[in-house]
């Protein structure tokens, strides 16, 4: 074997080896989301299997995802109650069943509401699915949709 | 030798002794498995394709949402009285569930969220509120602190509903797969016209072999 060859296929080895280290798994503790500060009126991936970055890979900052979230908002029913919703959408080539729940807040960032509830969904292949969920009270709310994968 | 091989054959004596001393114990000072508690609203160790816990959180929470959404049932000066209990709640599926759970988990939620915006009317508690009127009329008892009325409360509106369910089973492999339709309806009592409707719907498909009581 020639001298260039080898070097030639330590150096692809060790590319391969830093791309490896450069990708980081979902139960990494390194994880942006992991200790990201919980914030209002927004859609997180609590299952980092469908979404994560960091920032302090080989190679600086990744991320790495199979769903993103399109849209998300809320708006008032004829009631007066809330009604929150996001749209998800699939980056892969298979349905993802996930389930997603609302925690509401009031405007001083206080839990309120009733209990918040899992609600399951499917998401086409690289499709749109839109999960939509109602406050029970007529008071000004701010939410926090979680999304995770249906175990 | 003699001592040596006679020392040799205690000491065996003696293993034995104590091997079967340990095997003959019965009393086993072991800690036992402890209960698992689960959270209601996922899947938990044991999964079929029935009405599982989570359907019965999931969909009377989504019911209960709803319902106080409809500017029919919440959107009046004057909350409604309503019925809500397994009287009409029909199960003409395949799975085997108690309809009490569902109506019973829908009215207090409701009952619990609506703060007032609906009155709910306890029609399967008649007879014991009968009971205490009929005292209180008939002098047994005083007349409470509160008020009297001519009759109990009439209601405006009443739950109905239905479960129904289409089964599959894949010979091959023993895959059940059960698509499971719950239907709920509030019907006007005066006019038979029906304000509200909610449907939940799901298919399971599994192996395991769950039974169901």
């Amino acid at each position: 074997m020639s001298k260039s060859l080898k070097t030639l296929m330590a150096a692809a080895l060790g590319v391969s080896l830093l791309s490896g280290c450069a990708y980081k798994s979902s139960s990494s503790t390194e994880l942006t989301e992991r200790t990201a500060p919980i914030t209002m009126n927004s859609v997180v991936f609590s299952d980092y299997k469908l979404s994560r970055s960091w920032t302090e890979g080989i190679f600086g900052a990744d991320k790495r995802y199979v769903m993103s979230v399109v849209k998300h908002g809320q708006r008032q029913s004829p009631t007066g109650t809330s009604e929150v919703y996001a749209v998800l959408r699939n980056h892969t080539d298979y349905d993802y069943r996930i389930e997603a729940r609302t925690q509401f807040f009031d405007q001083d960032g206080v839990p309120t509401d009733v209990k918040p509830t899992w609600q399951r969904m499917t998401v086409p292949a690289n499709g749109l699915s839109t999960y939509r969920e109602l406050s029970t009270t007529t008071q000004p709310l701010q939410y926090r949709v979680e999304v995770r994968e249906l175990n | 030798m003699f001592k040596k091989n006679a020392l040799k054959t205690a000491c065996g004596l003696a293993a034995a002794a104590l091997v079967l001393s340990g095997c003959a114990t019965q009393n086993q000072n072991i800690k036992g498995q402890p209960s698992v508690y689960e959270d209601v609203s996922t899947t938990g160790a044991v999964g079929g394709v029935g009405i599982e816990s989570q359907d019965v959180v999931a969909m009377t929470d989504k019911m209960m949402r709803d319902m106080l959404a409809n500017p029919m049932l919440t959107g009046r000066s004057t909350p409604p009285r309503i019925i809500i209990d397994n009287e009409y709640m029909k199960n003409e599926s395949t799975s085997v569930i108690n309809t009490n759970m569902l109506t019973d988990r829908l009215r207090i939620e409701l009952n619990r969220a609506a703060n007032g915006r609906m009155v709910f009317v306890g029609r399967h508690f008649s007879d014991m509120v009968q009971k205490e009127r009929d005292l209180k009329r008939d002098g047994a008892v005083d007349g409470g602190t509160i008020r009297q009325t001519a009759a109990q409360a009439g209601a405006d509106f009443r739950l109905g509903g239905r479960i129904s369910s289409l089964d599959a089973i894949d010979r091959n492999t023993g895959t059940k797969s059960r698509y499971s339709q719950i239907t709920f309806e509030m019907v006007d009592l005066e006019l038979g016209t029906i304000v509200w409707s909610g449907l939940y719907e799901m298919r399971k498909a599994a192996r395991d072999n769950v039974v169901y009581r």
